[in-house]
């Protein structure tokens, strides 16, 4: 029966189209009926996990080939099409978005007070936006989507934000995406003059020349590291990421940074692999000091979603170390350290979102003795605290383990530094938890001892299932990357 | 003597009659006792869009032919391009019927925007030196008076007198590159001139053809002052701010296709080489640079409007200096797009009114996601577009151009048209910035707009967003336009 139907409901398409659907719909119902929109909201993004859980379960582990492709003809006399198709690598980026997005949908319900309409449109629309920058597999295409996140990305972030400086925020975001986004342009037109085409399989076969790999690997690189981000352009994510509201840290954490990261692993790394030996040091360095930077500059923040922010930072550059270790285990190491992550930050932005909408502040000095006023919010916090300094039997353990192992393999000097890291996160994960959750009982938070509703520990509930279950039995993850990841190595002959 | 070559005229002939009547029309009864005075704009306003529409429909029926000794030509490039100027002209008409913005003798001004959309289509259609001159004299005059056209103004009258000065001045220059080409080749037909000029290296250098190289020049100087590039866009923020807004509207419009359209036949088909393509060159990339830089400073919309109009000239120029046929489609599609966003804008900045004052700095727009969402919308995904930002059309155009000029080797070019792009980018987000985002002490109410404009709007919009879905269309045009050039 399920067989005999899939050949209706296996398309790509309609995940990018349902929660583009359920936009248009939300667009056309009036401001006033907030119940039906939040409902519509909740159920299209829910529908669209579940459609998305569907191309899990089909999905066939032993071929490295792009599975449930499509290809749409968009330019008439040249070789560009809307072409998509998900292999192992890009999966599970897809199940995290479309994980994501009915949680933002969540969040917003009752905290977002203006244009809550909007919100879920927004909210929706990057979520399709997403999900097609993850499957296409088309070079201008992906660069089309993935810039058009710019979008509601700015529009989240200053109307929804929290403070003036949003606008700032939103604008150093806007700016340092598009400054990364002009080489990347020019990167496209350049091959795409060069060989006709900018379908990503066929370009994947392309063999450049030594020196125009170096270049296109230059170009990628000023793009994706914006995004991932490396240490010289990460400015714009702590400000974005404190000033956007809650969900839209949600989504900035856990899956635009994936962006960055993602485009390393699918056009970096296999587009040009004379160029990434070459440029592996580079990212070696970059990452390390990112790493440490990052962590020690963590310590020193007053700032909740700062603090988690500059997290985000070094678990990323691990992510990158792992990644150019170019082995299987390093590869794949990061690919679970980044889903770990995604679900991690989230969740910790997520519990700073918590306490903000109950004290209106994000300093720290205002907080303490929060374990006396609310319990479970400081159990559920805890969790996920150690699961950002990557306790064993969390997500992030078995990720930056096999970061680590991939890491020692090219390069110890690498691997121990990398490994500082380790120790830095584990510094302020708990100088951070010790200063919110124990110490004396702030006096102003007296009044306000709400601890968290049902809907909000509904909403960490996915987080922390997801977190033990990667932690503990990672094999479901990685047994669906295995033949990709393994292609991957080979193709650029790694090994 | 002329058998069948007023059957290539028919859509002229046509909009010449029916400016005239409407002309007749509209002296009469606006000084008709008996009615009271009538003000006659919608009247006018509605009939001129029902020719304008009739006029369409003729020109969508025409044939590929020659006429009146080849100084008439009628190709794709006529084809597509009179049905767009004429698609351009009727939503210009669409935002002036609102007749309560208007002063008392607006239907006067509707009936000189017909008569240059005439000599707008015989210049998309010239084949001649002489043809071109005056049709294009033709087409200045009418715009000399219009952007005059508000008596009461101080700044209307200054425009006026300006672009008239220099519309003159530019006229000469272009009249002068004429005489020369003529006297030194003894042709004025583009036809003609084409076989003289197919393989001809016109250096500046060789004795016997530095007069020509000085003609091609002197001609470029003309149209580049039309076309407000850069070396020559002095009049062109002052012009666009003085004159009435919905004559601005048309002058950042309509002038564009039909100039562009002339410039392609002349250049890229008459005068094919390779000696005047530095000076378009260098043309576009100060146009671009000055653009972006100039449009920062702006408080006032239209001045602001005027300086991104010049920015995208100089992106279209990018077209002409490549001079491939991949350089002419690009142009093509840059320039449909770029009046798609224009429209768009302006029908939104004639919408946005109070009672007496009408909508002038930017700071003005404060508060607007408050009271007029949707407008909002429309106009930060304008904006947006405008920037080049990726899935809206803007990007498609700007893409197809840089890619254009990667294609021809001119890689600074598409560097720097990359580089200014994402410069001003930083001036249309801050309009969205201002509307969404900032919360000014006075809020503007403004008018509600009328259904016309408000169709336009969302016709345009929806092309704008939806453009990226299926671009073929466009591109299968603008692609058989250059050919229809080239070939």
């Amino acid at each position: 029966m399920l067989e005999s139907l899939a050949p209706f409901y296996s398309n790509l398409g309609g995940l990018i189209l349902c929660p583009l659907l359920g936009s248009i719909i939300l667009f056309v119902i009036p401001d006033s009926r907030i119940r039906l929109i939040r409902s519509i909201g909740l159920c299209t993004s829910l529908i669209t996990f579940l459609y998305s859980l569907f191309f899990w379960v089909r999905f066939d582990n032993s071929t490295a080939k792009f599975q449930f492709v499509e290809t749409i003809r968009w330019l008439p006399d040249s070789n560009i099409n809307f072409s998509i198709g998900i292999d192992g690598i890009s999966l599970f980026f897809v199940v995290l978005t479309t994980f994501l997005i009915p949680i933002c949908i969540l969040v917003g319900w009752s905290s977002i007070e203006s244009y809550e309409k909007e919100y879920m449109i927004a909210f929706l629309i990057c979520e399709s936006i997403m999900i097609a920058v993850f499957c296409m597999l088309d070079l201008l295409l992906f660069y089309v989507f993935f810039e058009s996140v710019l979008i509601p990305m700015f529009i989240i972030i200053g109307i929804w934000g929290s403070r003036q400086r949003k606008i700032k925020a939103a604008y150093q975001f806007f700016l340092y995406t598009l400054l990364g986004s002009v080489f990347m342009l020019l990167a496209i037109l350049l091959i795409f003059s060069g060989t006709g085409t900018t379908d990503v399989q066929i370009l994947l076969t392309t063999g450049f020349s030594e020196r125009r790999q170096i270049l296109l690997w230059i170009a990628f690189f000023a793009f994706f590291s914006v995004k991932v981000p490396m240490v010289p352009v990460h400015i714009w994510l702590p400000e974005a990421h404190v000033e956007a509201p809650t969900a839209g840290s949600v989504i900035l954490a856990g899956i635009l940074l994936k962006l960055g990261t993602y485009g390393f692993l699918r056009f970096n790394i296999p587009m040009c692999p004379v160029a990434t030996l070459y440029f592996t040091p580079l990212i070696y360095t970059l990452s390390v000091i990112a790493i440490i930077y990052t962590s020690l500059t963590t310590i020193r923040q007053i700032d909740l979603k700062k603090n988690i922010a500059y997290s985000s930072v070094a678990h990323m550059n691990f992510g990158t170390i792992g990644m150019f270790s170019l082995n299987v285990q390093g590869i794949e190491g990061s690919i679970l350290l980044m889903l770990s992550h995604g679900l991690v930050s989230s969740a910790l932005f997520l519990c700073v979102g918590a306490l903000y909408d109950r004290h209106r502040t994000r300093l720290v000095k205002y907080y303490g003795g929060l374990v006396s006023t609310m319990p479970i919010f400081s159990t559920i916090f805890l969790f996920f605290i150690l699961a950002n300094m990557s306790l064993p039997g969390t997500s992030s353990f078995i990720g930056e383990f096999l970061v680590l192992v991939g890491a020692f393999e090219r390069n110890s000097l690498v691997a121990v530094l990398a490994a500082l890291g380790m120790i830095l996160g584990a510094a302020y994960s708990l100088w951070l938890y010790n200063r919110v959750v124990f110490g004396n009982f702030k006096p102003n938070s007296l009044q306000k001892f709400s601890d968290l509703n049902r809907r909000e520990v509904l909403i960490f509930l996915p987080f922390i299932v997801g977190v033990i279950w990667m932690g503990v039995y990672p094999e479901v993850f990685l047994e669906c990357m295995h033949t990709s990841v393994g292609n991957l190595v080979q193709h650029g002959k790694f090994d | 003597m002329f058998e069948h070559d007023f059957l290539g005229l028919f859509p002229e002939i046509l909009l010449t009659n029916t400016t005239l009547i409407l002309l007749i029309y509209g002296v009469v009864f606006s000084t008709y006792e008996k009615y009271d005075y009538p003000p006659l704009v919608r009247n006018v306003g509605w009939l001129g869009l029902l020719s304008v529409l009739i006029t369409i429909l003729l020109v969508a029926a025409d044939t590929p032919m020659t006429a009146f000794q080849n100084t008439i030509i009628k190709d794709d490039l006529t084809y597509y391009g009179q049905i767009f100027l004429l698609l351009c002209m009727a939503s210009t008409i669409v935002m002036c019927l609102d007749f309560k913005l208007s002063c008392s003798n607006v239907f006067e001004t509707i009936v000189l925007i017909f008569f240059s959309t005439c000599s707008m289509l015989l210049m998309i259609s010239a084949n001649d030196l002489m043809v071109m001159y005056l049709a294009i004299e033709l087409q200045s005059l009418c715009f000399y008076v219009i952007a005059a056209s508000r008596r009461d103004s101080e700044f209307s009258t200054e425009a006026g007198l300006k672009y008239f000065i220099l519309g003159a001045f530019s006229s000469g220059i272009l009249l002068f590159g004429c005489s020369m080409i003529y006297g030194l080749t003894g042709v004025t037909d583009f036809e003609e001139l084409a076989k003289i000029f197919a393989g001809y290296e016109i250096t500046l250098f060789s004795a016997q053809s530095s007069g020509l190289f000085l003609g091609i020049l002197f001609i470029a100087v003309g149209f580049l002052f039309k076309i407000t590039a850069v070396p020559f866009h002095m009049w062109a923020p002052d012009v666009y701010e003085g004159s009435p807004t919905m004559v601005t509207a048309f002058f950042s419009i309509a002038p564009k296709i039909a100039i562009l359209a002339n410039m392609l036949r002349v250049f890229l088909y008459s005068f094919h080489d390779s000696t005047w393509q530095p000076f378009f060159y260098f043309c576009s990339i100060a146009s671009m640079i000055l653009g972006a830089l100039a449009a920062m400073a702006q408080n006032k919309v239209k001045r602001l409007l005027a300086y991104s109009s010049i920015g995208h000239v100089g992106y279209l120029c990018i077209g002409f200096s490549c001079g491939s046929i991949e350089g002419i489609q690009s142009l093509l599609i840059g320039l449909s797009i770029y009046v798609l966003m224009t429209i768009n804008v302006f029908a939104i900045v004639l919408t946005l009114r109070q009672k007496h004052n009408r909508f002038k700095y930017i700071a003005d727009l404060g508060a607007l996601a408050k009271t007029n969402p949707l407008l909002t919308l429309t106009l930060s995904i304008t904006m947006f577009s405008y920037a080049g930002i990726p899935p809206l059309a803007g990007f498609c155009s700007k893409f197809y151009l840089f890619f254009a000029a990667l294609g021809c080797g001119a890689h600074s070019l598409a560097l720097i048209g990359v580089v200014t792009s994402v410069i001003s980018c930083f001036y249309y987000i801050r309009l969205v910035k201002i509307m969404y985002f900032d919360t000014p002490k006075i809020w503007i109410l403004y008018e509600p707009m009328d259904r016309e404009k408000s169709l336009l709007l969302a016709i345009t919009l929806f092309l704008l967003t939806l453009f990226f879905l299926y671009p073929s269309p466009l591109f299968l045009v603008t692609h058989k336009m250059a050919l229809s050039l080239c070939l």
